[in-house]
């Protein structure tokens, strides 16, 4: 027996949300129909959540869940281009017309949907974007050309961070496209997620204890991005959280990162987003989130 | 001596990918491992690291690399590691993982030398005072600097234990790099 869960329209950080309200009790006891037939319009951070809802599934041993694809051709093609069904072939039953072909990469996708399991993915991924990088963050969004390298950099970490404590893979996705619900302007965004074991259960067997009672996905969020506490004791770790919050502060960027039943942020002028959210439905591994901002004349 | 090592070639050799970028804390490791083999049969006193040619370098192979290479020459009294070859960008990733544990190095730039990462702004100058092949004495430091003897005690003191001065001949000199 399968159950129908709803992929919200505008399928973005809160759409990823309601998706796990909807799939309620982690793991799903039932076969989950993912039905994204109604979406309008869907960012990479929440089709690469999509795909790690599937991986979580079946790494739990259930079984692989449907998906409706999107009805609308401009929507389905985008998935298309951007590499969604290429990975979600082996983790969907899908229902619905694909695609023919998955067609010319988005021209401002500078990365489309990419697994990363290894250390040498992080080396093709970064080293991918890095041309493209350049032209979209100077060229288009108006930063200063060694904005690209800061920009690399933070991939760099935040790939690493599924590589070093997810436990299993994970999928990264760089696009720049016209935030015009909150911001109104062009961002370049960098979206990570794995189905690992979270920030809580990484950082448990080394702050647990200090954090006793308190001790929760919101904890261990605020210890791993604000404090950038590591579950390693060597002094050199924990550092790639803090590079990126530097580079962010350069640029106005935001971070927000969800494990677990929290999300948290360092939130820019630009944005209203709370700091911390708690007590959120559950969701397997972690999802980062980076948003550079086109910059206005004069700020940088 | 100074033992030059260029960095790039040892990231080629450690990983096959076309890019020269220095990224992720496993090819740090590998390349700090490729550069302690070559120190291992070598005679030096200084560990110059070109950085030329390298395009990017993050946090964790800047720890790797660099961070750990400086302590473990601490670790060995009258060892150094310099570096050469900085953009202002791989300048940016080095400072940010010595400051955060509390390190520096010493840096040829346009044929002069620097200081990066954790050090205090009395070390800064009294590094630009010294001289590498002239040791000063303290109270000569104190009056070229006009600073009390304290201030110039404590500065070396800082100095020497960041391993970017040394005692020579009753006075203090800084690192040669050249």
């Amino acid at each position: 027996m399968s159950r129908i869960v709803d992929v919200p329209a505008q399928f973005d950080e809160q759409g990823l949300d309601q998706l796990a309200q909807s799939i309620g009790v982690w793991p799903p006891a039932d076969r989950l129909f993912f039905d994204a037939r109604g979406v309008q319009w869907a960012a990479p951070y929440a089709l690469i959540g999509l795909l790690t809802a599937a991986q979580a599934i079946l790494e739990a041993g259930g079984e692989k869940p449907l998906l409706a694809v999107p009805a609308a051709d401009d929507v389905r093609s985008y998935w298309g281009r951007i590499a969604f069904f290429q990975h979600a072939g082996d983790l969907f039953e899908f229902h619905g017309k694909l695609p023919k072909a998955r067609g010319a990469q988005p021209a401002d996708t500078l990365l489309e949907i990419t697994p990363v399991r290894a250390t040498e993915d992080v080396h093709q991924v970064v080293g991918r974007i890095q041309e493209g990088a350049s032209r979209i963050l100077a060229g288009e969004l108006g930063l200063e050309a060694k904005a690209t390298m800061g920009f690399a950099m933070a991939l760099s970490e935040a790939c690493q961070n599924i590589v070093e404590h997810a436990g299993t893979g994970g999928w990264v996705a760089v696009q720049a496209y016209n935030y015009r619900r909150r911001l109104g302007r062009r961002v370049a965004v960098i979206a990570v997620s794995d189905s690992g074991i979270g920030f809580r259960r990484s950082l448990e067997p080394t702050q647990a204890k200090r954090y006793g009672d308190r001790w929760r996905d919101g904890t261990a969020l605020e210890a791993a991005l604000i404090q950038g506490v590591s579950r390693f004791r060597d002094p050199g770790r924990g550092q790639g959280l803090a590079g990126i919050k530097r580079y962010l502060q350069r640029w106005q960027g935001k971070i927000s990162v969800r494990s677990g039943t929290a999300r948290i942020a360092i939130v820019p002028a630009w944005d209203d987003d709370v700091p911390l959210v708690e007590d959120l439905s559950f969701f397997p591994g972690a999802q980062l989130q980076v948003t550079i901002p086109a910059q206005d004349a004069g700020t940088t | 001596m100074i033992e030059t090592i260029a960095v790039a070639r040892m990231l080629r050799e450690a990983v096959t990918t076309p890019y020269l970028n220095l990224v992720t804390r496993p090819t740090g490791v590998a390349v700090r491992g490729r550069i302690e083999s070559v120190l291992a049969t070598s005679e030096w006193e200084t560990a110059m690291l070109d950085f030329s040619d390298v395009v990017l370098l993050d946090l964790s192979c800047a720890d790797e690399v660099v961070a750990k290479l400086v302590r473990m020459a601490q670790e060995r009294l009258g060892r150094l590691v310099a570096l050469r070859g900085l953009d202002e960008h791989l300048w940016e990733s080095i400072h940010a993982v010595l400051e955060h544990q509390q390190l520096a190095v010493a840096v040829l730039a346009d044929g002069s030398i620097t200081l990066l990462g954790c050090v205090p702004a009395d070390v800064h100058h009294l590094f630009a005072t010294l001289e590498s092949a002239t040791p000063l004495a303290a109270a000569a430091l104190s009056q070229r600097l006009d600073w009390g003897d304290a201030r110039t005690a404590e500065a070396l003191d800082a100095a020497l234990a960041l391993g970017v001065c040394r005692r020579a001949m009753g006075g203090f000199v800084r690192v040669p790099l050249a």
